[in-house]
């Protein structure tokens, strides 16, 4: 029992991790339809930077997660500006093929920069961890589940009652119409990089406090999951991303405890696969058919 | 000569002269093991791609997995060669066959969830299955485990004792194999096979309802992809002796799937072009090694945001296109038309004077509690063009919707020459005689005026995929006969002259006219037009009204039609029928409709309706 409750909770905090990543997916996704692959790469960005202002600067923190947030939200704004703006009108594919690109790009400048050796994440706090009856929580453990969940709430509070959440949505819904009623597509999108990749940047650093190696392929496994957890929530929807990044997370770190290491991967493509045939468009998603 | 066989021909002799030049090279030592080795890669590679451009490109349907049918293939058929005893010669096709034909089973596994998903949510399938794939034959004992599967027989030794000559021998085999691929997804992707593949991609809903059975072209298409990917995995095993599971993940997948992008989706072409490109190029830049990727990642996003739709787009290279170009020339210059044969349509079914083609009893559809339509009775005879009128979502379009199996009614019958259709799928609806067009044009956008015909004229035509790919006798009678009927058709509706317009640049009008003689070309007993005249100005309507009745004296069809100009409605329809909140309120001739009171009032409203009484 203790077992599973502790597994239980490890899944929570990977699966917190993993909702906080899928957010960004999900938010780009809904609004401009493109699989942005370079996003899982940009937790490899806020990664280094935070390594870097945390190790070479000697700095704090927060300090560093600010940089790690910062950096991470230039970074995707300017592949947004340079490598999607221009195909937003091309088939998606082309998209789909120029984010795979960015991907490369990205992994193999820090290959070059950094070298392939993964870098020890230094720890940041160190807080005894809370027992109870055996049950074992860490500090971070909290803190991540916590800091996810309150930043999932605000981003839904945001999403629908603010102006620029309005604006998200209405171009998620129809991007031409939405500029017909006098909202400005660009920055609307520009916006939803921004803080997909400012909730990225944070990831990247609570993810490294749970992993503490840093190096250039870092972020592709964990942003593939975060995807997977986005589509089986039902992709662009935010509450689903929570709900699918949690799935994931405890059906991960249960098949790793009680089934096999190796298969856990197979039991969540299982289980994606097992939930899109049965709802094809995710766990929270609407199905719309095609008026003929 | 024939343009059919002079095509042919001459891509025999551009083969057989690049499989020459080659060997010759081979041979003499000019390509020494190391480069013969790329150039298998390369035929490999180029399996690959075309083969996942039946999916991507033909089907359009994005599939993140095609690696993980690789390794079916590769694992499969290494371990037949290992296992079976007998000479290699024998033994490796064989386990190509094998191994191609378990993949193609998992390819078919792959499909069924195809036919519920669409676009990215089936490329999240696709991905799972081939990560799910890998998993498994990690951890399998038969497959080696994480260590893999080593000491595979490799061809390029293994054909004769002579090294030289095992390597031309392998090469002969890997060339081959991969020019009849090749060869094979080109005549099957030129058949009413492939047609219909790609007329899922242009419209699934038009595809469906012009007699295309959807769901098994889709499931075709990925046991087709899945099978020509297990020989390339089977092919890849003899040619590195050496197999990890890892050598098929999801990175393997997406650099397929560059590689078909690159290309052109759907051009097998420039899938071929791509491949020997994106082999060659790291080798090319192997002396740069630190910046290798990050060139090729630049290259990538480059060529994406210059050449979106990849280098040759879904166009194919062709020899005989130049030659065909210049000879279309000599004959506009110097030689009229040759006349072609005619061949009128004959009525397929007996004469059904006196009884009606089709006819509803209590039809109905309620969507949860909400009833659509119900208690609908309609009937039509032969050679009748009946209205179907009635205020916006009066339920018109549901009606059609409930004739055509898009709607599956929740009561009543639908007969069709007596038997009842109810509950069929639509593709069997429209090979039973009811063709539709619809509201919104849904052409085949990408294929020209004359495939959007031909896509319709599947249902009528009989030879099978491996007729296609072989193009036997039967495929080339039933296309020969095809080609002239749907010229045919093109004539009556005077648009012979856009046969080879892609439908999507067809002026407005004509794309309407298109869509008509499409719907015609499933022979049909009953037609169904959905709102033909909208957006028609007056003189385009009047000339729409003249095509109808055309249709009606030249086709013995039955016309149902749902309209709102009451010019064009009162002018050509022998009967009405009124429907308003999904219930017939009226059924008459146009002048009897004119003049109903309950007419009246649906269109017009209660009081509107009074005081137009009393003037009246």
């Amino acid at each position: 029992m203790n077992l599973f409750l502790n597994q239980l909770i490890n899944g929570l905090h990977v699966g917190s991790i993993y909702a906080l990543i899928a957010l960004g997916y999900t938010m780009v996704y809904g609004i401009v339809k493109l699989i942005n692959f370079a996003h899982g790469d940009i937790i490899m960005v806020g990664a280094y930077t935070a390594v870097i202002v945390l190790m070479t600067l000697g700095w704090s923190a927060p300090v560093a997660l600010l940089a790690a947030v910062v950096v991470c939200v230039i970074f995707g704004v300017l592949i947004e500006r340079i490598a999607y703006k221009p195909l937003r009108n091309s088939p998606r594919i082309s998209s789909l093929i120029t984010a795979i690109g960015v991907s490369m790009l990205l992994q193999n400048a820090a290959l070059l920069i950094f070298g392939a050796q993964p870098q020890p994440f230094p720890t940041v706090l160190n807080i005894e961890p809370i027992k109870l009856n055996g049950i074992q929580i860490s500090f971070v453990t909290l803190l991540t589940v916590g800091i996810s969940a309150v930043l999932m709430i605000l981003l839904q509070g945001f999403v629908i009652g603010s102006k620029a959440g309005k604006a998200m949505r209405a171009a998620s819904e129809d991007y031409t119409t939405a500029q017909l009623m006098g909202i400005n597509v660009n920055t609307t999108i520009t916006l939803t990089f921004a803080i997909g990749c400012a909730l990225a940047g944070i990831g990247s650093f609570l993810f490294c406090m749970a992993y503490p190696a840093v190096s250039p392929t870092m972020g592709s496994l964990p942003g593939l999951k975060a995807f997977i957890a986005a589509v089986l929530g039902g992709i662009g929807i935010i509450p689903g991303a929570m709900l699918g990044g949690f799935v994931m997370g405890v059906a991960e770190s249960l098949t790793k405890a009680y089934i096999s290491t190796t298969m856990s991967d197979a039991v969540v493509y299982g289980i994606l696969i097992l939930v899109l045939l049965v709802k094809p468009t995710g766990l929270l998603g609407k199905t719309t058919s095609e008026k003929v | 000569m024939n343009k059919k066989t002079k095509s042919l021909s001459l891509n025999l002799l551009a083969t057989l002269a690049l499989y020459l030049l080659i060997t010759v090279l081979i041979a003499s030592g000019a390509i020494n093991n190391y480069l013969a080795n790329i150039i298998i890669t390369i035929c490999i590679t180029i399996i690959m791609t075309s083969s996942l451009n039946v999916t991507t490109g033909l089907l359009g349907q994005l599939a993140l997995g095609h690696a993980g049918f690789m390794a079916i293939g590769a694992y499969v058929s290494a371990l037949f060669t290992k296992s079976v005893a007998l000479d290699f010669g024998l033994s490796l096709p064989l386990s190509l066959l094998v191994g191609g034909l378990v993949a193609a089973l998992f390819g078919m596994l792959i499909g069924i969830p195809a036919l519920r998903l669409e676009g990215d949510y089936l490329a999240i399938i696709t991905l799972g299955f081939g990560e799910i794939i890998r998993v498994i034959i990690v951890n399998l004992d038969i497959t080696g485990g994480p260590r893999g599967l080593t000491r595979i027989t490799r061809m390029s030794r293994a054909f004769s004792d002579d090294r030289l000559l095992s390597s031309i021998i392998a090469f002969t085999f890997v060339f081959t194999i991969t020019a009849l691929i090749i060869a094979s997804i080109f005549t099957l992707g030129r058949s009413r096979h492939g047609r219909a593949i790609i007329s899922i991609r242009e419209n699934a809903i038009a595809a469906e309802a012009t007699g295309i059975p959807t769901t098994r072209y889709k499931l075709l298409a990925f046991t087709v992809a899945a099978f020509y990917a297990g020989i390339a995995g089977g092919l890849f095993a003899h040619q590195t002796s050496i197999i990890e599971s890892r050598m098929f993940d999801f990175n393997k997948s997406i650099e397929y799937l560059v590689m078909v992008v690159l290309g052109g989706m759907g051009s097998i072409t420039g899938s071929i072009i791509s491949s020997i490109v994106l082999v060659s190029l790291p080798e090319l830049l192997r002396g740069m090694d630190k910046y290798r990727l990050i060139i090729y990642s630049v290259l990538l996003i480059m060529m994406m945001l210059f050449r979106p739709s990849g280098l040759l787009g879904t166009r194919e290279f062709s020899m005989i296109r130049l030659w065909e170009r210049l000879e279309v020339l000599w004959k506009r210059i110097f030689r009229r038309h040759e006349a072609q044969t005619k061949m009128p349509f004959q009525p397929r079914y007996d004469v059904w004077d006196d009884k009606p083609v089709l006819e509803t009893h209590s039809l109905g559809i309620s969507f949860g509690g909400l009833t659509a339509a119900e208690k609908i009775d309609i009937c039509l005879m032969n050679d009748e063009i009946v209205g179907l009128i009635g205020p916006n979502g009066a339920g018109k379009t549901t009606v059609f919707n409930l004739l055509t199996g898009v709607y599956t009614p929740t009561e009543g019958q639908v007969i069709l020459l007596g038997n009842p259709i109810q509950g069929k799928m639509t593709h069997q609806i429209t090979a039973d005689g009811i063709a539709r067009t619809f509201q919104n044009i849904r052409l085949f956008k990408s294929l020209s005026a004359l495939d959007n015909i031909k896509v319709a004229f599947h249902s009528r035509m009989q030879y099978s995929p491996i007729s296609a790919i072989i193009r036997d006798a039967k495929c080339q009678s039933e296309e020969r006969g095809i080609d002239i009927r749907a010229r045919e058709l093109l004539r009556v509706f005077e648009m012979e002259a856009q046969a080879d317009v892609p439908a999507g640049s067809l002026p407005y009008g004509q794309q309407r006219k298109l869509e008509i003689c499409r719907a015609l070309a499933s022979n049909p007993k009953v037609l169904l037009l959905d709102e033909p005249a909208a957006g028609m100005n007056p003189s385009e309507t009047a000339e729409l009204m003249q095509t109808i009745k055309t249709i009606r004296s030249q086709f013995s069809v039955a016309i149902l039609l749902i309209e709102h100009d009451m010019k064009l409605v009162m002018g050509i329809c022998e009967r009405i029928y009124v429907l308003n909140y999904g219930r017939v309120i009226a059924h008459g001739t146009p002048e009897e409709i004119r003049n109903n009171k309950e007419v009246i009032t649906a269109y017009l409203g209660q009081d509107q309706a009074h005081t137009e009484a009393s003037h009246a």
